[in-house]
Protein backbone atom coordinates (compact mmCIF):
# COMPACT_ATOMS: atom_id res chain seq x y z
CA UNK A 1 0.00 0.00 0.00
CA UNK A 2 1.03 3.54 -1.16
CA UNK A 3 2.42 5.40 2.01
CA UNK A 4 0.66 8.51 2.68
CA UNK A 5 2.70 11.79 1.55
CA UNK A 6 3.21 14.37 3.57
CA UNK A 7 4.10 18.50 2.30
CA UNK A 8 4.50 21.47 4.20
CA UNK A 9 6.19 24.59 2.45
CA UNK A 10 7.81 27.83 3.99
CA UNK A 11 7.90 30.32 0.95
CA UNK A 12 10.16 33.46 1.25
CA UNK A 13 8.52 36.36 -0.76
CA UNK A 14 11.00 39.19 -1.39
CA UNK A 15 8.67 42.42 -0.36
CA UNK A 16 8.23 45.38 -2.97
CA UNK A 17 9.93 48.21 -0.40
CA UNK A 18 12.25 50.55 -1.60
CA UNK A 19 14.70 49.96 1.59
CA UNK A 20 16.07 47.41 3.65
CA UNK A 21 13.95 46.00 6.65
CA UNK A 22 16.87 47.43 9.31
CA UNK A 23 18.25 50.39 7.14
CA UNK A 24 17.89 53.23 4.39
CA UNK A 25 19.79 51.16 1.81
CA UNK A 26 18.38 50.52 -1.29
CA UNK A 27 16.55 46.87 -2.00
CA UNK A 28 17.41 47.43 -5.73
CA UNK A 29 20.42 44.81 -5.56
CA UNK A 30 20.12 43.18 -8.99
CA UNK A 31 22.81 43.52 -11.57
CA UNK A 32 24.69 46.28 -9.08
CA UNK A 33 28.29 46.42 -8.27
CA UNK A 34 28.56 43.94 -5.02
CA UNK A 35 28.45 45.98 -1.96
CA UNK A 36 27.02 49.05 -3.01
CA UNK A 37 23.92 48.78 -1.26
CA UNK A 38 25.46 48.73 2.21
CA UNK A 39 25.53 50.89 5.22
CA UNK A 40 27.13 50.24 8.94
CA UNK A 41 23.48 48.67 9.68
CA UNK A 42 23.68 46.27 7.46
CA UNK A 43 27.20 45.75 7.80
CA UNK A 44 26.96 45.52 11.73
CA UNK A 45 29.36 47.97 12.49
CA UNK A 46 29.54 47.84 16.13
CA UNK A 47 27.14 51.20 17.50
CA UNK A 48 24.74 50.65 15.29
CA UNK A 49 20.92 49.83 15.68
CA UNK A 50 18.26 48.77 13.50
CA UNK A 51 14.97 50.55 13.13
CA UNK A 52 12.16 48.92 11.48
CA UNK A 53 10.85 49.72 8.12
CA UNK A 54 7.37 51.30 8.07
CA UNK A 55 6.33 49.66 4.18
CA UNK A 56 7.76 45.99 5.29
CA UNK A 57 5.14 46.00 8.20
CA UNK A 58 2.05 47.42 5.39
CA UNK A 59 3.35 44.95 2.75
CA UNK A 60 3.64 41.94 5.10
CA UNK A 61 0.06 42.52 7.26
CA UNK A 62 -1.50 42.84 3.35
CA UNK A 63 -0.21 39.58 2.46
CA UNK A 64 -1.75 38.36 5.95
CA UNK A 65 -4.83 40.00 5.10
CA UNK A 66 -4.83 38.23 2.16
CA UNK A 67 -4.34 34.82 3.43
CA UNK A 68 -7.21 35.19 5.86
CA UNK A 69 -4.37 35.41 8.81
CA UNK A 70 -4.91 37.08 12.26
CA UNK A 71 -2.62 40.33 12.46
CA UNK A 72 -1.28 40.77 15.48
CA UNK A 73 -1.44 43.96 17.63
CA UNK A 74 1.92 43.01 18.68
CA UNK A 75 4.92 41.05 17.53
CA UNK A 76 8.33 40.58 18.02
CA UNK A 77 12.14 39.97 16.72
CA UNK A 78 14.27 37.91 17.44
CA UNK A 79 17.98 36.56 17.04
CA UNK A 80 18.42 33.62 14.85
CA UNK A 81 22.40 32.69 15.55
CA UNK A 82 24.09 30.93 12.77
CA UNK A 83 27.79 31.35 12.17
CA UNK A 84 28.26 32.19 8.62
CA UNK A 85 29.44 34.68 6.50
CA UNK A 86 26.34 35.57 4.41
CA UNK A 87 25.29 37.81 7.59
CA UNK A 88 27.84 40.20 9.20
CA UNK A 89 25.81 39.74 12.08
CA UNK A 90 26.76 36.21 12.61
CA UNK A 91 22.71 36.15 13.27
CA UNK A 92 19.77 36.85 11.66
CA UNK A 93 17.13 39.13 12.94
CA UNK A 94 14.11 37.62 11.95
CA UNK A 95 10.32 37.23 13.92
CA UNK A 96 10.21 33.98 15.93
CA UNK A 97 8.08 33.40 18.85
CA UNK A 98 5.40 36.21 18.00
CA UNK A 99 5.04 36.78 14.12
CA UNK A 100 3.21 39.68 12.66
CA UNK A 101 0.85 37.11 11.43
CA UNK A 102 -0.83 34.14 12.57
CA UNK A 103 -3.51 31.27 11.33
CA UNK A 104 -5.05 31.80 7.76
CA UNK A 105 -5.54 29.79 4.57
CA UNK A 106 -5.32 29.50 1.07
CA UNK A 107 -7.86 27.46 -1.38
CA UNK A 108 -5.78 25.18 -4.01
CA UNK A 109 -7.51 23.34 -6.89
CA UNK A 110 -5.67 20.37 -8.39
CA UNK A 111 -7.39 17.87 -10.75
CA UNK A 112 -10.69 20.05 -10.47
CA UNK A 113 -10.93 19.44 -6.78
CA UNK A 114 -10.38 22.14 -3.87
CA UNK A 115 -8.31 22.05 -1.62
CA UNK A 116 -7.70 24.44 1.79
CA UNK A 117 -4.34 24.40 2.65
CA UNK A 118 -4.50 25.80 6.67
CA UNK A 119 -1.46 28.65 6.92
CA UNK A 120 0.68 27.96 10.61
CA UNK A 121 1.97 32.01 10.59
CA UNK A 122 3.39 34.54 8.57
CA UNK A 123 6.60 36.75 9.85
CA UNK A 124 9.22 39.02 8.79
CA UNK A 125 13.14 38.61 8.50
CA UNK A 126 15.96 40.31 6.92
CA UNK A 127 17.83 38.14 3.44
CA UNK A 128 20.99 37.17 3.66
CA UNK A 129 23.89 38.57 1.57
CA UNK A 130 25.31 36.22 -1.48
CA UNK A 131 28.30 34.45 -0.89
CA UNK A 132 30.92 33.28 -4.03
CA UNK A 133 32.73 30.44 -4.16
CA UNK A 134 35.65 31.42 -6.63
CA UNK A 135 37.23 27.90 -8.10
CA UNK A 136 38.67 27.19 -11.23
CA UNK A 137 36.96 25.03 -12.75
CA UNK A 138 33.03 26.07 -11.30
CA UNK A 139 32.78 23.67 -8.90
CA UNK A 140 31.16 24.78 -5.41
CA UNK A 141 34.24 22.82 -3.57
CA UNK A 142 38.07 23.68 -3.99
CA UNK A 143 37.89 26.98 -2.84
CA UNK A 144 40.59 28.40 -0.84
CA UNK A 145 38.13 31.14 0.53
CA UNK A 146 34.66 32.91 -0.05
CA UNK A 147 33.74 36.08 -1.55
CA UNK A 148 30.45 38.09 0.00
CA UNK A 149 28.26 40.46 -1.50
CA UNK A 150 26.16 41.85 0.84
CA UNK A 151 23.65 44.09 -1.19
CA UNK A 152 21.29 41.70 -0.58
CA UNK A 153 22.01 41.89 3.40
CA UNK A 154 18.76 43.00 5.40
CA UNK A 155 16.72 42.90 2.10
CA UNK A 156 13.18 42.21 3.37
CA UNK A 157 11.46 39.25 3.41
CA UNK A 158 8.21 37.64 4.48
CA UNK A 159 7.88 33.87 5.21
CA UNK A 160 4.65 32.00 4.79
CA UNK A 161 4.64 28.78 7.02
CA UNK A 162 2.03 26.48 5.80
CA UNK A 163 0.76 23.47 7.64
CA UNK A 164 1.65 19.98 6.50
CA UNK A 165 -1.88 19.89 4.11
CA UNK A 166 -0.46 18.93 0.83
CA UNK A 167 -0.60 15.68 -0.10
CA UNK A 168 1.11 15.44 -3.78
CA UNK A 169 3.59 17.59 -5.67
CA UNK A 170 0.92 18.75 -7.92
CA UNK A 171 -0.25 20.55 -4.45
CA UNK A 172 2.37 21.34 -3.54
CA UNK A 173 3.41 23.27 -7.17
CA UNK A 174 -0.46 24.83 -7.14
CA UNK A 175 0.26 26.36 -3.36
CA UNK A 176 3.20 27.85 -4.56
CA UNK A 177 1.59 29.03 -7.66
CA UNK A 178 -1.57 30.72 -5.92
CA UNK A 179 0.37 32.37 -2.93
CA UNK A 180 2.70 33.75 -5.67
CA UNK A 181 -0.05 35.05 -7.61
CA UNK A 182 -1.67 36.54 -4.58
CA UNK A 183 1.59 38.29 -3.55
CA UNK A 184 1.98 39.90 -7.64
CA UNK A 185 -2.09 41.28 -6.92
CA UNK A 186 -1.33 42.35 -3.76
CA UNK A 187 1.81 44.49 -4.95
CA UNK A 188 3.25 42.41 -2.46
CA UNK A 189 6.38 41.04 -4.03
CA UNK A 190 7.43 40.35 -7.34
CA UNK A 191 7.62 36.54 -7.04
CA UNK A 192 9.89 35.75 -9.66
CA UNK A 193 11.88 32.18 -8.60
CA UNK A 194 14.45 32.80 -11.23
CA UNK A 195 15.87 36.09 -9.50
CA UNK A 196 15.21 34.74 -5.88
CA UNK A 197 12.44 36.77 -4.96
CA UNK A 198 10.50 33.59 -4.19
CA UNK A 199 12.38 30.40 -2.26
CA UNK A 200 10.52 27.84 -1.17
CA UNK A 201 11.95 25.23 1.42
CA UNK A 202 9.92 22.14 1.33
CA UNK A 203 9.54 19.80 4.43
CA UNK A 204 8.15 16.04 2.77
CA UNK A 205 7.69 12.85 4.88
CA UNK A 206 6.04 9.51 4.27
CA UNK A 207 3.48 8.69 6.89
CA UNK A 208 4.16 5.08 8.59
CA UNK A 209 1.33 2.43 8.27
CA UNK A 210 0.05 3.32 11.87
CA UNK A 211 -0.75 6.56 10.58
CA UNK A 212 1.40 8.59 12.40
CA UNK A 213 3.96 11.16 10.64
CA UNK A 214 7.33 9.93 9.31
CA UNK A 215 10.74 11.43 9.69
CA UNK A 216 10.40 14.62 7.96
CA UNK A 217 13.40 16.01 5.47
CA UNK A 218 13.86 19.60 4.29
CA UNK A 219 14.55 19.89 0.66
CA UNK A 220 15.98 23.29 -0.39
CA UNK A 221 17.52 24.47 -3.67
CA UNK A 222 14.13 24.49 -6.00
CA UNK A 223 14.59 27.65 -8.05
CA UNK A 224 11.59 27.01 -10.32
CA UNK A 225 7.84 25.43 -10.47
CA UNK A 226 9.10 22.72 -12.51
CA UNK A 227 11.94 21.97 -10.10
CA UNK A 228 9.34 21.85 -6.85
CA UNK A 229 7.00 19.15 -8.64
CA UNK A 230 10.48 17.17 -9.94
CA UNK A 231 12.52 17.58 -6.24
CA UNK A 232 9.46 16.41 -4.60
CA UNK A 233 8.67 13.23 -6.95
CA UNK A 234 12.83 12.89 -6.80
CA UNK A 235 12.18 12.68 -2.84
CA UNK A 236 8.84 10.66 -2.54
CA UNK A 237 10.27 7.91 -4.78
CA UNK A 238 13.74 8.12 -2.44
CA UNK A 239 11.94 7.81 0.94
CA UNK A 240 10.32 4.62 -0.49
CA UNK A 241 13.32 2.92 -1.23
CA UNK A 242 14.52 3.45 1.94
CA UNK A 243 11.94 2.41 3.43
CA UNK A 244 10.70 -0.51 1.54
CA UNK A 245 14.54 -2.13 1.65
CA UNK A 246 14.11 -1.50 5.40
CA UNK A 247 15.88 1.37 6.07
CA UNK A 248 15.44 4.29 8.06
CA UNK A 249 14.73 8.02 7.01
CA UNK A 250 16.94 10.27 8.02
CA UNK A 251 16.23 13.99 9.74
CA UNK A 252 18.35 16.11 7.60
CA UNK A 253 18.16 18.59 5.18
CA UNK A 254 18.68 17.83 1.00
CA UNK A 255 19.61 20.15 -1.67
CA UNK A 256 17.46 19.46 -4.90
CA UNK A 257 20.26 19.30 -7.91
CA UNK A 258 18.36 20.56 -10.89
CA UNK A 259 20.89 19.20 -13.69
CA UNK A 260 21.13 15.64 -12.05
CA UNK A 261 17.36 15.22 -10.95
CA UNK A 262 18.39 14.33 -7.61
CA UNK A 263 18.24 15.50 -3.77
CA UNK A 264 21.59 15.37 -1.93
CA UNK A 265 22.24 15.03 1.75
CA UNK A 266 23.34 19.14 2.72
CA UNK A 267 23.68 18.67 6.46
CA UNK A 268 21.70 17.29 9.27
CA UNK A 269 18.19 19.07 10.18
CA UNK A 270 19.04 21.89 12.65
CA UNK A 271 16.14 22.51 15.32
CA UNK A 272 15.64 25.57 16.96
CA UNK A 273 17.77 24.60 20.08
CA UNK A 274 20.65 24.87 17.39
CA UNK A 275 20.19 28.65 16.62
CA UNK A 276 20.11 29.75 20.12
CA UNK A 277 17.17 31.90 19.56
CA UNK A 278 16.55 34.92 21.90
CA UNK A 279 15.37 38.11 22.18
CA UNK A 280 16.43 41.26 19.82
CA UNK A 281 16.50 44.16 22.17
CA UNK A 282 17.60 46.45 19.84
CA UNK A 283 14.43 46.72 18.32
CA UNK A 284 11.13 48.00 20.30
CA UNK A 285 8.34 45.62 19.57
CA UNK A 286 5.81 45.56 16.75
CA UNK A 287 2.34 47.45 17.95
CA UNK A 288 0.31 47.35 15.02
CA UNK A 289 -3.61 48.30 16.58
CA UNK A 290 -6.71 47.68 15.70
CA UNK A 291 -7.25 51.01 13.66
CA UNK A 292 -4.21 50.56 11.24
CA UNK A 293 -4.98 46.88 10.86
CA UNK A 294 -8.44 48.16 9.36
CA UNK A 295 -6.94 51.08 7.14
CA UNK A 296 -4.66 48.37 6.08
CA UNK A 297 -7.78 46.32 5.40
CA UNK A 298 -9.69 49.38 3.46
CA UNK A 299 -6.49 49.60 1.08
CA UNK A 300 -6.62 45.98 -0.03
CA UNK A 301 -7.08 45.47 -3.81
CA UNK A 302 -9.59 43.21 -5.56
CA UNK A 303 -8.43 39.57 -4.32
CA UNK A 304 -7.89 36.53 -7.27
CA UNK A 305 -10.77 34.43 -6.13
CA UNK A 306 -12.68 37.67 -5.69
CA UNK A 307 -11.86 38.38 -9.96
CA UNK A 308 -12.87 34.90 -10.45
CA UNK A 309 -16.52 35.32 -8.96
CA UNK A 310 -16.84 38.67 -11.12
CA UNK A 311 -15.63 36.96 -14.38
CA UNK A 312 -18.23 34.50 -14.04
CA UNK A 313 -20.75 36.71 -14.10
CA UNK A 314 -19.50 37.11 -17.49
CA UNK A 315 -20.90 33.79 -18.60
CA UNK A 316 -17.51 32.56 -19.30
CA UNK A 317 -16.03 29.28 -18.72
CA UNK A 318 -13.94 28.43 -15.62
CA UNK A 319 -11.08 27.77 -18.24
CA UNK A 320 -11.36 30.85 -19.40
CA UNK A 321 -11.57 32.75 -16.11
CA UNK A 322 -8.52 30.93 -14.75
CA UNK A 323 -6.22 32.22 -17.31
CA UNK A 324 -7.73 35.39 -17.77
CA UNK A 325 -7.30 36.14 -13.62
CA UNK A 326 -3.77 34.09 -13.50
CA UNK A 327 -2.23 37.80 -14.25
CA UNK A 328 -3.93 40.68 -12.44
CA UNK A 329 -2.44 43.22 -15.75
CA UNK A 330 -4.19 40.47 -17.97
CA UNK A 331 -7.16 40.60 -15.95
CA UNK A 332 -7.21 44.18 -15.92
CA UNK A 333 -6.33 44.47 -19.49
CA UNK A 334 -9.37 42.13 -20.34
CA UNK A 335 -11.83 44.29 -18.55
CA UNK A 336 -10.80 47.16 -20.10
CA UNK A 337 -11.42 45.84 -23.55
CA UNK A 338 -15.10 44.73 -22.09
CA UNK A 339 -15.76 48.12 -20.95
CA UNK A 340 -14.96 49.49 -23.94
CA UNK A 341 -17.77 47.64 -26.12
CA UNK A 342 -16.29 44.29 -26.44
CA UNK A 343 -18.84 41.60 -25.66
CA UNK A 344 -17.42 39.43 -22.53
CA UNK A 345 -17.67 35.84 -24.05
CA UNK A 346 -16.04 37.42 -27.64
CA UNK A 347 -13.14 39.42 -26.01
CA UNK A 348 -12.00 36.25 -23.59
CA UNK A 349 -11.85 34.71 -26.65
CA UNK A 350 -9.92 36.96 -28.10
CA UNK A 351 -7.24 38.22 -25.41
CA UNK A 352 -7.00 34.22 -24.17
CA UNK A 353 -6.20 32.95 -27.50
CA UNK A 354 -5.20 35.60 -29.75
CA UNK A 355 -3.51 38.50 -27.68
CA UNK A 356 -1.51 35.88 -25.32
CA UNK A 357 -0.25 34.47 -28.73
CA UNK A 358 0.91 37.62 -29.68
CA UNK A 359 2.69 38.18 -26.67
CA UNK A 360 4.22 35.10 -26.85
CA UNK A 361 6.04 35.49 -30.15
CA UNK A 362 6.67 38.77 -29.08
CA UNK A 363 8.52 37.40 -25.99
CA UNK A 364 6.50 40.66 -23.79
CA UNK A 365 4.26 40.87 -20.85
CA UNK A 366 0.53 42.48 -21.28
CA UNK A 367 2.03 45.46 -19.69
CA UNK A 368 3.92 45.50 -22.76
CA UNK A 369 1.54 45.06 -25.23
CA UNK A 370 1.17 48.29 -27.95
CA UNK A 371 -2.87 47.51 -29.04
CA UNK A 372 -4.29 49.30 -26.36
CA UNK A 373 -7.87 48.01 -24.96
CA UNK A 374 -10.18 50.58 -26.59
CA UNK A 375 -8.28 49.39 -29.99
CA UNK A 376 -9.25 45.72 -29.41
CA UNK A 377 -12.53 46.56 -28.59
CA UNK A 378 -12.62 47.81 -32.17
CA UNK A 379 -11.04 45.62 -33.55
CA UNK A 380 -13.50 42.66 -31.82
CA UNK A 381 -16.38 44.47 -32.39
CA UNK A 382 -15.59 44.81 -36.19
CA UNK A 383 -15.23 41.29 -36.70
CA UNK A 384 -19.04 40.45 -34.64
CA UNK A 385 -20.76 42.81 -37.11
CA UNK A 386 -18.65 40.98 -40.13
CA UNK A 387 -16.70 43.88 -41.34
CA UNK A 388 -13.46 42.30 -40.94
CA UNK A 389 -13.14 38.50 -41.13
CA UNK A 390 -11.61 36.48 -38.40
CA UNK A 391 -8.39 35.85 -40.08
CA UNK A 392 -8.08 39.60 -41.05
CA UNK A 393 -9.08 40.64 -37.74
CA UNK A 394 -5.95 38.31 -36.25
CA UNK A 395 -3.76 39.86 -38.77
CA UNK A 396 -4.57 43.33 -37.97
CA UNK A 397 -3.91 42.34 -34.39
CA UNK A 398 -0.51 41.49 -35.27
CA UNK A 399 0.52 44.70 -37.15
CA UNK A 400 -1.26 46.53 -34.39
CA UNK A 401 1.05 44.78 -31.97
CA UNK A 402 4.24 45.17 -34.01
CA UNK A 403 4.19 48.55 -35.57
CA UNK A 404 2.97 52.03 -34.19
CA UNK A 405 -0.45 52.59 -36.33
CA UNK A 406 -4.37 53.08 -35.87
CA UNK A 407 -6.63 50.63 -36.07
CA UNK A 408 -8.06 52.67 -38.77
CA UNK A 409 -4.68 52.82 -40.98
CA UNK A 410 -4.29 49.44 -40.42
CA UNK A 411 -7.83 48.01 -41.58
CA UNK A 412 -7.36 50.42 -44.32
CA UNK A 413 -4.03 48.85 -45.23
CA UNK A 414 -5.50 45.77 -45.21
CA UNK A 415 -7.59 46.50 -48.19
CA UNK A 416 -10.87 45.83 -46.05
CA UNK A 417 -12.14 48.90 -45.46
CA UNK A 418 -14.88 48.42 -48.24
CA UNK A 419 -15.77 45.76 -46.01
CA UNK A 420 -17.12 42.33 -47.42
CA UNK A 421 -16.08 41.13 -50.72
CA UNK A 422 -18.80 40.47 -52.55
CA UNK A 423 -20.49 40.64 -56.07
CA UNK A 424 -18.20 42.07 -58.81
CA UNK A 425 -14.81 42.10 -56.22
CA UNK A 426 -15.42 38.77 -56.01
CA UNK A 427 -15.75 37.50 -58.69
CA UNK A 428 -12.34 39.31 -59.94
CA UNK A 429 -11.36 36.90 -57.43
CA UNK A 430 -13.09 33.93 -58.97
CA UNK A 431 -11.34 34.62 -62.39
CA UNK A 432 -8.16 34.91 -60.77
CA UNK A 433 -8.02 31.64 -59.12
CA UNK A 434 -9.79 29.60 -62.39
CA UNK A 435 -7.12 30.90 -64.38
CA UNK A 436 -4.32 30.81 -62.16
CA UNK A 437 -5.51 25.99 -62.00
CA UNK A 438 -6.32 25.41 -66.27
CA UNK A 439 -5.67 21.72 -65.08
CA UNK A 440 -8.09 21.63 -61.94
CA UNK A 441 -10.71 23.42 -64.02
CA UNK A 442 -10.66 21.16 -67.17
CA UNK A 443 -10.86 17.87 -64.50
CA UNK A 444 -13.73 19.58 -63.15
CA UNK A 445 -15.69 20.61 -66.54
CA UNK A 446 -14.31 16.94 -68.01
CA UNK A 447 -16.70 15.20 -64.77
CA UNK A 448 -13.98 13.94 -62.85
CA UNK A 449 -14.23 15.70 -59.71
CA UNK A 450 -16.45 12.61 -59.09
CA UNK A 451 -15.84 13.45 -55.02
CA UNK A 452 -15.94 17.24 -55.57
CA UNK A 453 -12.39 17.68 -53.89
CA UNK A 454 -11.24 19.88 -56.97
CA UNK A 455 -13.98 21.96 -56.49
CA UNK A 456 -13.23 22.39 -53.02
CA UNK A 457 -9.28 23.09 -53.89
CA UNK A 458 -10.88 25.84 -55.63
CA UNK A 459 -12.99 27.62 -53.08
CA UNK A 460 -10.30 26.93 -50.77
CA UNK A 461 -8.16 29.26 -53.03
CA UNK A 462 -10.56 31.49 -53.09
CA UNK A 463 -11.01 32.25 -49.47
CA UNK A 464 -7.58 32.47 -48.93
CA UNK A 465 -7.30 35.10 -51.68
CA UNK A 466 -10.13 36.44 -50.13
CA UNK A 467 -8.77 36.61 -46.66
CA UNK A 468 -11.65 35.46 -45.44
CA UNK A 469 -13.85 38.73 -46.44
CA UNK A 470 -16.11 36.87 -48.78
CA UNK A 471 -18.96 34.53 -47.48
CA UNK A 472 -18.46 30.91 -48.23
CA UNK A 473 -21.62 30.25 -49.54
CA UNK A 474 -21.93 33.03 -52.04
CA UNK A 475 -17.71 32.59 -52.76
CA UNK A 476 -19.26 28.46 -53.87
CA UNK A 477 -22.12 29.75 -55.61
CA UNK A 478 -20.11 32.65 -57.92
CA UNK A 479 -17.42 29.94 -58.55
CA UNK A 480 -20.26 27.03 -59.91
CA UNK A 481 -21.33 29.64 -62.11
CA UNK A 482 -18.51 31.02 -62.99
CA UNK A 483 -17.38 27.04 -64.21
CA UNK A 484 -20.64 27.01 -65.88
CA UNK A 485 -21.88 23.89 -63.79
CA UNK B 1 15.97 36.17 47.71
CA UNK B 2 19.01 35.03 47.06
CA UNK B 3 20.52 31.89 44.75
CA UNK B 4 23.39 30.04 44.60
CA UNK B 5 24.30 27.55 42.57
CA UNK B 6 26.98 24.29 43.79
CA UNK B 7 29.36 22.52 41.86
CA UNK B 8 26.64 20.09 40.67
CA UNK B 9 24.49 22.73 38.77
CA UNK B 10 27.60 24.18 37.55
CA UNK B 11 28.40 21.12 36.12
CA UNK B 12 25.04 20.49 34.49
CA UNK B 13 24.72 24.55 33.46
CA UNK B 14 27.78 23.68 31.49
CA UNK B 15 26.74 20.75 30.12
CA UNK B 16 23.90 22.48 28.78
CA UNK B 17 26.16 25.15 27.06
CA UNK B 18 27.67 22.22 25.53
CA UNK B 19 31.12 23.84 26.90
CA UNK B 20 34.01 21.83 27.86
CA UNK B 21 35.55 22.43 30.88
CA UNK B 22 38.18 20.65 33.28
CA UNK B 23 37.59 19.72 37.04
CA UNK B 24 40.13 21.90 38.24
CA UNK B 25 37.66 25.31 36.81
CA UNK B 26 34.68 24.29 37.69
CA UNK B 27 35.14 25.90 41.17
CA UNK B 28 36.36 29.29 39.57
CA UNK B 29 33.05 28.66 37.23
CA UNK B 30 31.18 28.46 40.09
CA UNK B 31 32.60 31.24 41.94
CA UNK B 32 32.01 33.59 38.91
CA UNK B 33 28.01 32.72 38.59
CA UNK B 34 27.73 33.08 42.13
CA UNK B 35 29.42 36.29 41.50
CA UNK B 36 26.61 37.30 39.17
CA UNK B 37 23.89 36.34 41.20
CA UNK B 38 25.23 38.14 44.00
CA UNK B 39 25.17 41.50 41.65
CA UNK B 40 21.54 40.53 40.69
CA UNK B 41 19.99 39.90 43.66
CA UNK B 42 21.37 43.88 44.43
CA UNK B 43 17.78 44.59 42.26
CA UNK B 44 15.74 43.16 45.34
CA UNK B 45 16.89 46.35 47.09
CA UNK B 46 15.48 48.55 44.49
CA UNK B 47 12.74 50.60 45.53
CA UNK B 48 10.01 50.05 41.96
CA UNK B 49 7.02 51.61 43.65
CA UNK B 50 5.56 53.95 41.16
CA UNK B 51 7.66 52.93 38.07
CA UNK B 52 5.75 53.29 35.49
CA UNK B 53 5.22 50.21 32.92
CA UNK B 54 8.00 49.56 30.31
CA UNK B 55 6.01 48.44 27.32
CA UNK B 56 3.82 51.68 28.03
CA UNK B 57 6.80 53.48 27.10
CA UNK B 58 8.15 51.53 23.99
CA UNK B 59 4.75 51.81 22.35
CA UNK B 60 5.19 55.77 22.41
CA UNK B 61 8.80 55.36 20.49
CA UNK B 62 9.09 56.03 16.79
CA UNK B 63 9.56 52.34 16.27
CA UNK B 64 9.25 52.78 12.54
CA UNK B 65 10.84 54.48 9.66
CA UNK B 66 9.58 56.09 6.35
CA UNK B 67 10.48 53.54 3.15
CA UNK B 68 13.25 56.35 1.58
CA UNK B 69 16.38 55.51 0.40
CA UNK B 70 19.48 56.72 1.05
CA UNK B 71 22.95 56.14 0.21
CA UNK B 72 25.71 55.63 2.84
CA UNK B 73 28.86 57.93 1.33
CA UNK B 74 31.60 56.24 2.81
CA UNK B 75 31.53 53.14 1.87
CA UNK B 76 35.37 52.83 0.76
CA UNK B 77 35.57 53.33 4.73
CA UNK B 78 34.16 49.71 4.76
CA UNK B 79 36.57 48.27 1.92
CA UNK B 80 39.97 49.97 4.44
CA UNK B 81 38.75 48.42 7.87
CA UNK B 82 37.19 45.20 6.34
CA UNK B 83 39.69 42.80 7.33
CA UNK B 84 40.16 41.54 3.50
CA UNK B 85 38.56 42.77 0.51
CA UNK B 86 38.74 41.43 -3.43
CA UNK B 87 37.32 43.41 -5.84
CA UNK B 88 34.33 44.25 -4.99
CA UNK B 89 33.80 41.46 -2.05
CA UNK B 90 34.47 41.04 1.38
CA UNK B 91 37.07 37.68 1.36
CA UNK B 92 36.15 35.30 4.28
CA UNK B 93 37.68 31.72 5.49
CA UNK B 94 36.32 28.93 2.64
CA UNK B 95 32.69 28.19 3.52
CA UNK B 96 32.28 25.02 1.77
CA UNK B 97 33.91 22.54 3.44
CA UNK B 98 35.53 18.93 1.39
CA UNK B 99 33.60 15.66 1.50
Amino acid sequence: MARPIVIGLEVHLQLNTKTKLFCSCSTDYIGRTPNTNVCPICLAVPGTLPLLNDSAVALASRMGIGLRCKIQNYSTFGRKNYFYADLAKAYQITQYELPVATGGYLEIEVNGETKVVRLHHLHLEEDAGKLVHPTTDGRLTGAAYSLVDYNRGGVPLTEVVSEPDMSSPAEAKEYVSRLRQLARYLDVSDGEMESGSLRVDANISLSKPDGSLGTRVEIKNMNSFKSIERALEYEISRQNKVLDSGGRIVQETRLWDDAEGVTRSMRNKETASDYRYYPEMDLAPVVIDDSEIEDFRRRMPELPWEKRERFAAFGLTKEEISILTEQRELARYYEDVVSAGAPPARAANWVRMEVLRVLNELGIDITGFKVKPGALAELVKKVEAKELSNTLGKEILDVLAREDISLADAVKRSGASAGRLTGASLDEIIKKIVSANPDVVETIKNGEDKKGGKIKFLQGLVMKEARGQADPKEAAESLAKNLDL
Amino acid sequence: MKMTVDREITLRMAKAAQLHIEPEQVGRMMDSINDILDFCALVGDLDCEGTPDFMWKMKKLPARRPDAPKDWPERELFESKAPAFEGEFFKVPRIIVEG
